[in-house]
C-alpha cells in the first residue's frame, strides 16, 4: 500500500494514485470467488452447528470480526451494524457518523458549509438517526463546541484528500453488501463508503474508498480488504484498487487488491467463526 | 369497480436477445421462457380467470366493510408473521424510503437518454419534484412536498441514496438487450371487479417481454428486494405473478418474476405456472387474514418500498 502522510497534499493526489496504471487491471482466477465462498461456508457451518439451526441469523461486520485488534475506538469503513455496548453515543461513534454524512455530502455536492449544522441536517433524513441528532442537540455548549471544532478538523482533511469524481465514474456512497452463509444463518455484511467505476462481468473495474475517523490504521485497512472480499463473493470480482483516508491523522493510502489479501481475510474470518463456535457451544 | 392498470407492458414481440455475454441478471430476466411454463400457459390462463372471484369471496369474509388495498409491504409483513413478526413502524419519508422513487426516475431518464449518469438523473428527479411544489402543481406528491422542505445537506443525502440505488440497478442489466423499451417502475394495481373493497398491488422495478420457442410473448418482471433472504420470498413474487395473470388479456400473460437482492447479488426466479398462481392466492389469503387480525395493515396506506 502506498501510504502517505502529507503536510500539504497535492490536489487530486489520491485520484492520481487511483488512476495510475488502471489500464493494467490485476487478473483474478474466475474460480476464486467460488473457492473463497466454499471456505467461508465451511466456517459458517461449524458456527451454525454450535449455535443450533434455529438460532436467529448472526450478522457480522468488521467491528465484530476484528474486535480483538482494538477497533473499539473507531468504526472502520464498512461497519454500520454493531455499536459499542458501554454508551449508546460515545463521542467516537457520533464523530464517525457525522463525518461520514459530510463525506457523502462532499462526494455528492462537492462542498460543505457549517460542518456540524450540515451533518445534523443530513442525519435527520436518515432513518434511525433521530436519537443521535437529539443527543448532539442536548450536549452542553462546551462539548458541542469541541465536537464542532473536531468536525472542522476532519472536514479539512476530507476536503484535502477526497478526490472529486466526475459523474461518469458512477460514484456511489454507502453501497451495502450482505453475504448470507449457511442458508442465511450467518450474514457477512458491510458498507462501502464510496465505490466508483462501472461493473463489468469478469473484470475488476471498481475502486473503493474508505474513511476512518480514528483508531489504528491496520484494522481500518483490514476492513477495506474485508469489503473487497464481500464484493468478490457478490459479483465474482473484487475492486481492483482501494484507498483509505484517515481523517484524524490526515493520512491516506492506496493499494491494489491482491489475491493474497482476500485469502488472508477469509482465513481471519474462518478463524473468527471457529472462535465464535467455541464460545457458543 | 372495473379493472384498472397504470401501465402495461407492450405486446410487441421482441427478438430473443443473445445471452452469451450478458450480465447474470439480464440472463435471468431475459432468457427464454421455460418450455414447461409455455406448455402450461393455457392451464395457468384458465386458473387466472377464476382468481378474481376467489379473492373477492375471501375479501368479503375478511374486510368487515373496510377497504383492503394490499401492497407488497403488507404481503411481506403478513408472511413474515409466522416466523415472528416485528411490530410495524409508521411510515415516514426518509432518504431510504425516497430512494426507490427517485432512483427509478433516474434510471428511467438514463434509459430514455435524458440523463447521462445516475447522478444527473437523480438530480433531475429531485429538481423536478421541488419545482412541481414551488409552482403549485397539482401533480406534486407527498414525497415532493417533503423534498421541498429539506435543507441542502438533507437533499444531498437523499440524492446520494437515490444515486446508489439507481447505479446498482443501472449497472446490473444490459439495457441494449431489451427488445421493446422496458417499463421502469410502474406499479400496477389490480382492482377487484367483484368487490370494490379489494385491490392488490404488483410492484416491479423493470418489466419487459420475452418469447417462448413458438414466439408467444410473455411479460417478465424484475423485483428489487431488500432485507434478508427469507423463505417467503417465492410467495411474495407469486403475488406479483398473480396480479399480472388476472390482468390478462389486457396485458401479456406473465412468464417469469425475478427477485434480486442487490446487497448480495442473489436472485430467485418464479416461473409462472398454475402452481405459482395458487401460491399467490394463498399469500393474499394469508395477508387478508392478517389484516383482519391487525387492522393497521389494511388502512390503505400505500407505502413506498425501501
Amino acid at each position: 500500500m502506498v501510504l502517505v502522510t502529507p503536510h500539504a497534499p497535492a490536489p487530486d493526489e489520491v485520484l492520481a494514485l487511483l488512476r495510475m496504471g488502471s489500464d493494467r487491471r490485476p487478473r483474478f482466477d474466475p474460480e476464486l470467488a467460488g473457492g473463497l465462498r466454499a471456505w467461508l461456508e465451511d466456517g459458517a457451518a461449524e458456527l451454525v452447528a454450535a449455535r443450533g439451526e434455529d438460532a436467529p441469523p448472526l450478522h457480522l461486520g468488521p467491528r465484530l470480526l476484528w474486535r480483538d485488534q482494538d477497533v473499539a475506538a473507531d468504526a472502520p469503513p464498512g461497519d454500520r451494524r454493531e455499536g459499542p455496548a458501554a454508551s449508546p453515543y460515545p463521542i467516537e461513534l457520533v464523530e464517525s457518523c457525522l463525518v461520514r454524512a459530510l463525506f457523502r455530502q462532499l462526494v455528492t455536492c462537492g462542498r460543505i458549509g457549517d460542518p456540524l449544522a450540515d451533518a445534523l441536517d443530513a442525519l435527520r433524513v436518515e432513518p434511525g438517526r433521530g436519537a443521535m441528532v437529539r443527543h448532539v442537540g442536548e450536549m452542553p455548549g462546551e462539548a458541542k463546541a469541541a465536537l464542532s471544532a473536531s468536525l472542522s478538523s476532519h472536514v479539512a482533511q476530507l476536503v484535502n484528500l477526497t478526490p472529486r469524481f466526475a459523474a461518469g465514474w458512477l460514484p456511489r456512497t454507502n453501497d451495502r453488501v450482505a453475504i448470507p452463509l449457511a442458508g442465511g444463518r450467518v450474514v457477512l455484511c458491510g458498507t462501502f463508503d464510496l465505490l466508483v467505476g462501472a461493473p463489468v462481468p469478469g473484470t475488476a473495474t471498481l475502486c473503493a474508498l474508505g474513511v476512518a475517523t480514528g483508531g489504528r490504521w491496520a484494522p481500518a485497512r483490514a476492513a477495506l480488504h474485508y469489503l473487497a472480499l464481500l464484493e468478490m463473493v457478490r459479483s465474482g470480482v473484487p475492486p481492483f484498487r482501494v484507498a483509505l483516508i484517515h481523517t484524524a491523522a490526515g493520512r491516506y493510502g492506496v493499494e491494489d487488491v491482491l489475491e493474497e489479501h482476500l485469502r488472508a481475510v477469509v482465513s481471519h474470518i474462518v478463524g473468527r467463526l471457529a472462535l465464535l463456535a467455541r464460545t457458543s457451544a | 369497480m372495473p379493472e384498472r392498470s397504470t401501465s402495461s407492458v407492450s405486446a410487441e414481440t421482441p427478438s430473443a436477445p443473445p445471452t452469451g455475454s450478458l450480465r447474470p441478471l439480464s440472463v435471468h430476466l431475459l432468457g427464454p421462457v421455460d418450455p414447461l411454463v409455455a406448455a402450461r400457459a393455457v392451464a395457468a390462463r384458465e386458473a387466472a380467470q377464476k382468481i378474481p372471484r376467489v379473492l373477492a369471496d375471501l375479501a368479503a369474509s375478511r374486510s368487515v366493510g373496510r377497504s383492503l388495498r394490499l401492497t407488497d409491504h403488507d404481503v411481506r409483513t403478513a408472511l413474515s408473521s409466522s416466523a415472528g413478526r416485528s411490530p410495524s413502524t409508521p411510515f415516514a419519508w426518509s432518504a431510504r424510503t425516497a430512494r426507490r422513487g427517485l432512483g427509478l426516475a433516474a434510471v428511467r431518464s438514463l434509459v430514455a437518454g435524458e440523463a447521462r449518469t445516475p447522478t444527473e438523473g437523480a438530480r433531475q428527479a429531485i429538481t423536478g419534484a421541488i419545482r412541481s411544489v414551488r409552482e403549485g402543481s397539482r401533480a406534486s406528491s407527498a414525497m415532493d412536498r417533503w423534498l421541498a422542505g429539506l435543507p441542502g445537506p438533507g437533499l444531498a443525502v437523499v440524492q446520494a441514496e437515490a444515486v446508489t440505488w439507481a447505479t446498482r440497478l443501472w449497472s446490473a442489466l444490459d439495457w441494449s438487450a431489451f427488445g421493446p423499451a422496458p417499463v421502469i417502475g410502474r406499479d400496477r394495481w389490480w382492482n377487484s371487479p367483484h368487490s370494490s373493497l379489494l385491490a392488490v398491488r404488483s410492484r416491479a422495478e423493470v418489466r419487459s417481454v420475452v418469447v417462448d420457442r413458438d414466439e408467444n410473448p410473455f411479460s417478465v418482471h424484475l423485483v428489487v428486494l431488500g432485507g434478508s433472504r427469507r423463505p417467503s420470498v417465492r410467495a411474495e413474487l407469486s403475488v406479483v405473478a398473480m396480479v399480472e395473470a388476472v390482468q390478462a388479456p389486457r396485458s401479456l400473460p406473465p412468464g417469469r418474476i425475478v427477485g434480486w437482492w442487490p446487497d448480495s447479488g442473489h436472485t430467485v426466479t418464479v416461473e409462472v405456472d398454475r402452481a405459482a398462481l395458487d401460491v399467490g392466492v394463498e399469500a393474499v389469503a394469508h395477508t387478508l387474514a392478517s389484516a383482519e387480525a391487525d387492522p393497521v395493515v389494511s388502512e390503505g396506506v400505500a407505502r413506498a418500498a425501501a
